[in-house]
């Protein structure tokens, strides 16, 4: 089923870029799949579908009133990173967030890094989701972003660089934790013989994350997840980590707040709330202080936060981090705060507000990605090289009108991945990871992380929304 | 237990009982009216399960397809499943992985085209089919979940509606007109009660038997009065009051409905009248679904003030009525 791989001129995962040899972690695994044939990898792969779509790992497909739920694809060939090169990437991540959480400490605070020069205050302030009710406040053990999802991609070369920072409600983690299961059923033998670090432990960690926040001393901590509803596209993953940590999830209308307390409503009567893992939109907490419109949300909750009686995750403000004019400062940051050199790059960016940079992206919009600063999963871009001229005469009008919210990056070339296509069997397909950081006592990273695949043909955009797909994500132990 | 999740458990095993009890008066009057004028059958079915209106009213002009499959009906068989299985996609992480594997499969058979092939091709097949997953169902409900207030909650969704739309299937018998041994046949076989009725009445199949055995059969599961029994079991072992006594209003109603029918027999039907008799127990079940909404859904504070909140949770689901 290999033999005809056509690597291209990308960085290949599999094969080496000089000779076309496989690298040596993916030598079993070639093997192994150059044996199968084309029959034996459909059944395998029915089989997988089917357990994912009676499961009900789906989700909601928006735009489409009949509600329609759709598995997110899997491919069968998982992807392989060994050790050493993960424990690289670990440490990369675990400087990206101890320098994201001292950032937003600190504008929210001190604002030493504004003072000092290192990022214009109007830029900070101009953020979407900066909140000025969260201006000197003191929040749990200091830390906003408990749970961060960084997007990381591979160049030509094959250095892992970050594409952004999820730093409100990172998802995607129970795809990582259904893949893993899908496929050490549908390969037993392969699974085993790689000795592949588990990720099942992830909802354990997340839950002591959570419980590590707790306001309340003395008793086990009451945590909840807060979903936006039945819905919402992620649901079933709200559900899944709910049930994996055995907490409850609620949704808005069972919680009440009640002289700056948090309680849930049971058919026992109220029950005190400590720690929310919030899988909703700033915007949407609290109807009195953000969107008067919400119905997802909890009247008065923010007060109970002001006051320190419930602990929220993520701290609400930490959509600053997500900004993607923000996210080109990552490297000054770690610089700032902690004297490092960064250890994962970022993407050159550059930033429209500057007057130079700008100039420099008008003029090279066919070459460039124009991104907007707070859009996410694919939407509000400019991909230069395949844009028509329209969409550039568009775009350049936008980022004259408001310059603050357009970043323009170099195209990266994603590495790519056998993957399988259908008819046309094994062919190479652009790949990104996301692995997910946990912020609590300790800083935990699970062992694997999301492989989306972009599967359309020569497509470099992976997210769910715009046909992606994933892959399994096997990180070795030696 | 959150309120929320106990009304999602409530409804999810309500509509699966819904589901189950119209696939079998489906299926029974189907057959039936095959000797028979088709169109009586039929409106007699829309009358009794109040689909009437929304059949006047809908493109589906089959009133088979309407009852099953259509989407303008918020009670076909069809929607009952979706709802149950919206309601289960709710609480997933509080039932077992099994239910919620097998609710979704039959969501997914039964909203498929391969569903509708099979109702124009054998329609006994169909829905033999629906009745299996239904009792698949209520076995794993029964067996692989804690028998904790959850499984209650489950429970009294699932008495209330069985005692219902047994007394709908006296109603529809009423509505047609003076009864004949077809129909009485019919109305016991919608209960699935055919073989047990022969057991407990020897002498013939009448009316007054029909009606007897329906409603105060003691260990009949659909008769009324069965229905009634477990319920009040259920409402106690929520509340933790011993049964003979109440603590609340759901419990005090369904108490005193089922005293009355444990004293009853069928010369005080005939007495009361008919009709009159099973209007006034379908008053007491609704009676008894609301207190109980409003004993463990609703806050105090909500109910003396029913408005937003009221409306917001009832727009969760579809009252029959």
């Amino acid at each position: 089923m290999l033999s005809n791989y056509d690597k291209g001129t990308f960085f290949d995962e599999m094969f080496c870029q000089a000779g076309g040899n496989t690298f040596a972690h993916y030598d079993l695994l070639y093997e192994k799949f150059s044996k199968y044939n084309k029959e034996t990898l459909r059944e395998k792969q029915i089989l997988v579908d089917n357990s994912f779509l009676e499961n009900g790992v789906t989700f909601t497909v928006y735009g489409d009133n009949r509600g329609t739920e759709k598995i997110f694809p899997i491919d069968l060939i998982p992807r392989i990173i060994p050790a050493g090169e993960w424990k690289k990437i670990e440490q990369g991540l675990t400087q990206r967030i101890i320098a994201l959480n001292l950032f937003l400490n600190d504008i929210y605070n001190k604002k030493q890094i504004i003072k000092d020069g290192i990022i214009p205050e109007c830029v900070v302030k101009s953020a979407t989701h900066y909140r000025t009710e969260m201006q000197d406040l003191t929040i749990s053990k200091d830390i906003y972003i408990q749970i961060c999802g960084t997007d990381l991609i591979r160049d030509e070369k094959g250095n892992y660089i970050a594409l952004e920072d999820n730093a409100r409600c990172p998802s995607g983690v129970s795809y990582l934790l259904e893949n893993r299961e899908a496929m050490k059923r549908a390969f037993p033998l392969l699974y085993s013989q790689y000795e592949v670090r588990p990720v099942d432990n992830y909802p354990d960690l997340l839950l002591k994350t959570l419980r590590y926040l707790s306001p309340r001393q003395g008793q086990i901590p009451v945590c909840v997840l807060l979903t936006p509803g039945v819905h919402n596209s992620a649901y079933f993953e709200h559900t899944f980590l709910a049930r994996k940590m055995g907490i409850e999830i609620v949704e808005g209308r069972d919680l009440i707040v009640v002289d700056c307390f948090v309680y849930m409503r049971t058919t026992k009567g109220l029950v005190q709330v400590d720690v929310i893992y919030r899988r909703l939109d700033d915007d949407f907490l609290d109807p009195i202080v953000f969107r008067k419109d919400s119905m997802l949300g909890v009247p008065g909750l923010m007060k109970a936060y002001l006051k320190g009686n419930v602990a929220l995750a993520n701290a609400v403000g930490t959509g600053v981090a997500d900004d993607k004019v923000i996210y080109a400062y990552v490297p000054e940051m770690i610089r700032y705060y902690l004297d490092q050199d960064p250890i994962i790059q970022n993407v050159q960016t550059y930033l429209a507000w500057r007057d130079k940079d700008r100039t420099y992206i008008l003029d090279h919009l066919e070459e460039l990605v124009i991104k907007s600063a707070n859009e996410s999963g694919g939407y509000g871009m400019l991909m230069g090289p395949v844009s028509t001229k329209k969409e550039r005469l568009k775009f350049a009008e936008n980022i004259r009108r408001d310059p603050r919210n357009f970043i323009a990056q170099p195209v990266v070339s994603l590495s790519r991945h056998p993957t399988i296509c259908n008819k046309l069997g094994i062919e190479g397909r652009h790949i990104d990871l996301r692995p997910f950081v946990l912020y609590g006592e300790n800083i935990e990273i699970i062992a694997g992380g999301l492989t989306r695949v972009a599967l359309k043909k020569g497509s470099l955009v992976v997210n769910s929304s715009q046909g992606g797909g994933s892959k399994d994500t096997w990180i070795l132990r030696s | 237990m959150l309120s929320r999740v106990a009304n999602s458990l409530y409804w999810l095993s309500r509509y699966l009982e819904r589901a189950e009890n119209l696939a079998r008066l489906v299926e029974v009057n189907r057959y039936n009216s095959l000797d028979i004028r088709q169109g009586d059958v039929w409106r007699a079915l829309l009358y009794t399960t109040y689909m009437e209106n929304a059949y006047a009213t809908s493109k589906e002009k089959d009133a088979g397809a309407f009852v099953t499959f259509s989407e303008e009906n918020p009670d076909s068989i069809r929607q009952c499943v979706a709802q149950s299985r919206e309601n289960a996609r709710m609480v997933r992480d509080q039932i077992s992985e099994e239910i919620w594997r097998e609710l979704n499969r039959f969501h997914l058979f039964i909203s498929s085209e391969k569903a509708e092939e099979l109702w124009e091709s054998q329609p006994d097949k169909l829905y033999r089919q629906i009745i299996e997953f239904c009792m698949l169902l209520s076995g794993l409900i029964n067996a692989t979940v804690l028998h904790d207030d959850g499984w209650h909650f489950m429970q009294i969704g699932k008495c209330l509606e069985r005692a219902d739309k047994t007394t709908r299937v006296l109603d529809m018998l009423a509505y047609q007109g003076e009864p004949d041994r077809a129909k009485l046949a019919s109305a016991l076989k919608s209960c699935s009660a055919f073989n047990a009725f022969q057991v407990e009445f020897n002498n013939g199949i009448t009316l007054k038997n029909t009606v007897s055995f329906l409603l105060f059969s003691k260990s009949f599961p659909r008769s009324v009065r069965f229905c009634l029994q477990q319920l009040d079991q259920h409402l106690h072992s929520v509340s933790g009051t011993t049964t003979g006594s109440f603590s609340n209003e759901a419990e005090r109603i369904t108490g005193s409905t089922l005293a009355q029918l444990n004293f009853s027999n069928i010369t005080n039907v005939i007495s009361e009248g008919y009709n009159e008799y099973l209007d006034s127990l379908q008053k007491q079940f609704n009676y008894i679904g609301q207190q109980f909404f409003e004993l463990y859904i609703l806050l105090p504070l909500e109910i003396e003030s029913i408005g937003y909140n009221n409306l917001y949770w009832q727009q969760q689901q579809q009252q029959q009525q």
